[in-house]
């Protein structure tokens, strides 16, 4: 019993952090006119982290493309200790994706695959950006959003 | 070797780099990424968003008038300006914007030849600075609407033996895909083409460095290979009427065709369209 209740308030615990993230990410954004959202999605599109060396080797390999995206977009994901930590190579021609993908890196890095698991489906529409950025671009982005999400459960799965 | 039809409507990186601040030029970009401008672009760019700026926000058409009059005005373009467009993936924006501008009737329209990539690939400046524009009084002077097809147009061009150009990939042209190879944006319930059209992707008009192929290379292709004749009436579509446009650009203004029109609809309207013929192998 002990244990289950360990593990109950851990889950809770876990679940509030990666909520505290996106929620101020999610903050960030919705005070943000249009110019903000952009000028917002830039600066995540400029602090992606660089692909550690350990990865580089293997940069171009298809295994690690996410294939729906029209925008080669390449992810590895990490898992030690049950802590998550995603990489990943955006072409820079492509800074709304990149940003989109540096956001998620922040808010995944360093939390759990449960915690990655339990971030909520329409994060997107939460952070405005459809109304923001055009419906048409979002299908794309909505798909290196789940696409992030499995990699990081199949992961987990596979430990 | 032959000569572009009205090469006067390309220009070089070098002569774009020759008139930054020329004042009867406004340079404009146009891109697939609303954010790709905002990471740096030619000293004095504008940048117009083809899915925020030139399309209505509500029904799916391109802005009105008045909207396209206060759009202008606000980004310091008047009527006597001449435009040079460059964007990404091969100017495919560029042209859009131009095949848009032309529609809501602005006259002086140019592209920079070899688009983005060139500029980039060149080393040439990119700043993230935005220039301040005086605002202008723009007017539309009368739209343009005979370069842009609709789809009874399309199912009237069926019964006439009119050439119709199907510019997607062969996969999206035979029906395997309903979108573009890893673009699955745009969902059609229908695979397969319009029957009648020919396959000749955009893409053979460019070259690798996004520039356009020569005229006797765009010969080749279009008049000896798939057989148009310039007084022929044809229709280019694609998938949302973008990469189409580059071929209307390729087909009026490189070869000199007088009748070409941009199926802006193109298989999202009429691969979802009930009752509309499809062909498929």
């Amino acid at each position: 019993m002990c244990i289950l209740f360990y593990f109950l308030r851990q889950s809770k615990r876990l679940k509030f952090n990666i909520m505290n993230k996106l929620e101020e990410i999610i903050e960030q954004f919705s005070d943000a006119d249009f110019q903000e959202t952009l000028e917002l999605l830039l600066d995540y599109s400029e602090d992606l982290p660089a692909i550690p060396e350990k990865f580089s080797g293997e940069l171009n390999k298809e295994a690690n493309r996410v294939p729906e995206c029209e925008t080669p977009v390449y992810v590895w994901v990490d898992i030690n200790n049950n802590i998550v930590d995603i990489y990943a190579d955006v072409a820079p021609e492509s800074p709304t994706v990149k940003g989109l993908v540096s956001i998620l890196v922040t808010a995944f890095n360093g939390v759990s695959p449960e915690e990655v698991e339990s971030a909520p489906q329409d994060l997107l529409t939460r952070l405005g950006l459809a109304q923001k950025l055009g419906t048409r671009r979002m299908f794309g982005l909505g798909a290196v959003y789940h696409r992030i999400k499995n990699e990081v459960k199949n992961k987990a799965i596979l430990q | 070797m032959a000569e572009y039809s009205n090469p006067d409507v390309l220009v070089s990186t070098d002569w774009v780099a020759e008139h930054l601040d020329d004042p009867n030029i406004v340079i404009v970009e146009s891109n697939e990424d609303i954010l790709l401008y905002d990471t740096g672009h030619i000293p004095n760019a504008v940048k117009v968003d083809w899915q925020n700026e030139l399309q209505d926000q509500l029904v799916r058409d391109y802005v009105n008038k008045d909207d396209f009059e206060r759009l202008m005005s606000e980004k310091g373009i008047s009527n006597d300006h001449t435009v040079v467009f460059y964007g990404d993936r091969s100017n495919w924006w560029a042209c859009y914007a131009f095949w848009t501008f032309k529609v809501l009737g602005h006259e002086k329209c140019l592209i920079m030849n070899g688009g983005r990539q060139k500029w980039v690939d060149e080393e040439r400046t990119l700043t993230k600075e935005v220039a301040e524009r005086d605002t202008t009084d723009y007017k539309v002077p009368g739209l343009n609407e005979s370069i842009r097809a609709f789809r009874d147009d399309v199912l009237d061009h069926l019964g006439s033996n009119n050439p119709l150009i199907d510019v997607r990939s062969p996969k999206e042209f035979s029906g395997e895909l309903t979108h573009m190879e890893a673009y699955p944006q745009e969902g059609c319930l229908r695979g397969g083409h319009v029957p009648t059209a020919k396959n000749v992707p955009w893409a053979r008009a460019a070259n690798e460095d996004g520039t356009f192929k020569s005229a006797d290379e765009l010969e080749a292709i279009y008049k000896s290979e798939v057989g148009l004749k310039e007084g022929d009436d044809v229709v280019a579509y694609c998938r949302i009427g973008e990469r189409s446009s580059h071929t209307w650009f390729v087909l009026t203004y490189l070869l000199g065709f007088q009748n070409v029109r941009n199926y802006d609809g193109s298989w999202t309207e009429w691969g979802n369209l009930v009752r509309a013929p499809i062909e498929k192998p």
